[in-house]
């Protein structure tokens, strides 16, 4: 605190005056993009989920029918709920299993400590991009990589990975595991902040690694394993990228990866059924908002805080 | 098991996952220096014919060039890295430094934010910049990063503004400085190691972002690099894997050289911030 602030009677009105004009100058950017970006379009968007609106006609209030569609009519929404949450389901917890045994294999006071983690890291930055959903495309198909190794291998005639509905989703949660890289530092962050005398008191009681590891290893880490799961998630609810390069946009086949957002963007910009898509929005909302809220209630249960 | 022995196993199983990771990176870019029907018939990293033809026909393989679209996207991609770099470090400047009244309740607002997550305002937006005639232009591309949207910069650089000693402004402050001259003079030279984190970024992530391009722009001599190389897909239905694979490469090519330039300040940014990429 500066020194101004213990004694306000002193500083004259102008002074105070000029603090909020450069406080609010500075913030303006800010606060122009706040209301113009962010808090008029959420009240817009929650209005427009209670009309019927496409880009022809003015929109007219329907009340809850949305809502109501979505929650007992529409075997989209219930596909879309389906890819999404297999999705989630998977490719969190196989993420964080990965990331978790690749950081502390790297911990243990590895050569090329900097080198594997930069090989490891590589992929979670450029996965999200086109290029990559392409290249999967390609290293999935019928005689893309994956094929071709099966072939040398085993001698193995794959199928088409991405053309078949029942195997296309995993394809997906293969790419999303395969950028496990940045749990991964994180993890080894959190490893480096464990006391190293913690595990030489364990080793003279005599506690094995693999004691050690649960009995201290994991506990200490929950804060990071938490964080890690809720950031992972409120990501892989968001995925829309790759599912719409590999099915060119339409959730294909047999909408089979018709992650939400997808079927969103369909709705929206299609289809331009705004209200209705406005609808979608706020329930993909409501269901991050609850996933999370569920992950902070049930922290107190199993992660550790030092007090 | 002795113990050298454990570290050999250490050190297989880490070659191996580095390998199974790096290889359909590796196996992209050597494909796109092979002819087409070696593409399939060997597994082979190393291209027998070594050849830049898919290149070429990538290149063109679209009524716009790729090098067009590259430019569209480097336009883009640099006018969001200064539209981010200004807006967040004036609000972060005014959150940890300026006192004025309502700071604390903008500040919780903020940081509410970063929660929202932006399909709750995407139909609105669309509707307004469409209003506003913006649409299939770059500018709702570029335009929200100059009012500090990306809130989670303006967190970044907070924390480190927050590590700047405030003897350093008060000294500035005697010799008579007013706030804007203690931004310029003092925060920002020696934020740059925050700036450069938030820059590199915020480069990449509007280089790969395909949601936005594809919902604003029309016309294909607007395109970016990524809308345009989804474009590719669908023109070369699959038959070209040589030139799509070429053009794939390419647009990575630009992360890439910066994750060997930065990247060290990259892993170290994931690692304190826990940023998702």
């Amino acid at each position: 605190m500066s020194v101004t602030d213990d004694m306000p009677f002193r500083v004259p009105i102008w002074s105070r005056l000029r603090r909020q004009i450069a406080g609010y100058g500075f913030l303006s950017p800010w606060l122009i993009g706040f209301f113009v970006l962010t808090l008029g379009p959420a009240m817009s968007s929650l209005y427009l989920s209670f009309t019927d609106y496409s880009l022809m006609s003015q929109p007219h209030w329907v009340g809850s029918a949305n809502y109501a569609q979505i929650a007992s009519d529409d075997p989209r929404f219930r596909a879309a709920m389906n890819v999404t949450f297999t999705y989630v389901l998977l490719s969190v917890p196989l993420k964080l299993v990965f990331a978790l045994a690749v950081a502390v294999l790297l911990n243990k006071g590895m050569r090329g400590l900097n080198w594997f983690r930069a090989i490891f890291y590589l992929p979670s930055l450029i996965g999200g991009s086109v290029a990559i959903a392409v290249l999967w495309r390609q290293v999935f198909a019928s005689d893309g990589m994956i094929n071709q190794v099966l072939m040398t291998l085993f001698g193995y005639e794959g199928p088409s990975w991405i053309a078949n509905p029942s195997t296309a989703i995993y394809t997906l949660v293969a790419l999303a595991v395969w950028q496990f890289g940045s749990s991964m530092i994180i993890f080894l962050a959190g490893l480096r902040q464990i006391p190293q005398d913690m595990y030489e008191a364990a080793s003279i009681d005599g506690a094995s690694r693999t004691r050690q590891f649960f009995k201290i290893t994991l506990p200490l880490l929950t804060p990071v394993i938490f964080f890690n799961a809720v950031i992972l998630t409120i990501d892989a609810f968001k995925a829309f990228t790759p599912a719409f390069v590999i099915s060119d946009g339409s959730g294909g086949p047999i909408d089979s990866t018709l992650f939400y957002t997808l079927y969103l963007y369909q709705e929206a910009f299609t289809n331009f059924r705004f209200g209705y898509a406005s609808a979608l929005a706020w329930v993909l909302v409501a269901i991050i908002a609850g996933f999370t809220a569920l992950s902070f209630l049930s922290a107190k249960y199993w992660v550790h805080y030092d007090d | 098991m002795p113990q050298g022995l454990k570290r050999a196993f250490a050190y297989a199983a880490l070659a191996a996952i580095s390998f199974v990771m790096l290889y359909p990176l590796l196996w992209m870019v050597s494909s796109s220096f092979k002819p087409e029907n070696e593409i399939f018939s060997t597994t082979s990293l190393i291209p027998e014919n070594f050849t830049t033809d898919a290149y070429a026909r990538g290149w063109n393989g679209l009524s716009v060039s790729f090098g067009w679209m590259f430019l569209n996207s480097a336009v883009v991609s640099v006018l969001a890295v200064a539209g981010n770099l200004i807006s967040c470090s004036m609000a972060a400047y005014a959150f940890t430094r300026l006192q004025f009244k309502g700071r604390k309740f903008w500040f919780a607002l903020m940081l509410g934010t970063m929660m929202l997550p932006q399909h709750a305002v995407l139909i609105p937006q669309y509707l307004m910049f469409l209003n506003f005639g913006w649409v299939n232009t770059i500018l709702p591309l570029v335009v929200p990063k100059f009012l500090a949207i990306d809130a989670f910069f303006i967190f970044l650089m907070i924390q480190f503004f927050r590590g700047i000693p405030r003897e350093l402004d008060e000294a500035a402050l005697m010799d008579g400085a007013g706030p804007l001259r203690i931004f310029l003079k003092v925060i920002l030279p020696l934020s740059t190691p925050v700036l450069a984190t938030a820059a590199v970024f915020s480069f990449i992530w509007t280089w790969d972002d395909f949601f936005a391009p594809l919902i604003y722009l029309n016309d294909i001599e607007k395109y970016t690099a990524q809308l345009g190389l989804r474009t590719f897909v669908d023109a070369t239905a699959q038959s070209d894997w040589g030139a799509l694979l070429a053009m794939s490469t390419l647009t990575v090519l630009p992360i890439f050289v910066l994750f060997v330039m930065f990247q060290r300040l990259l892993i170290e940014g994931v690692a304190t911030t826990g940023m998702k990429r």
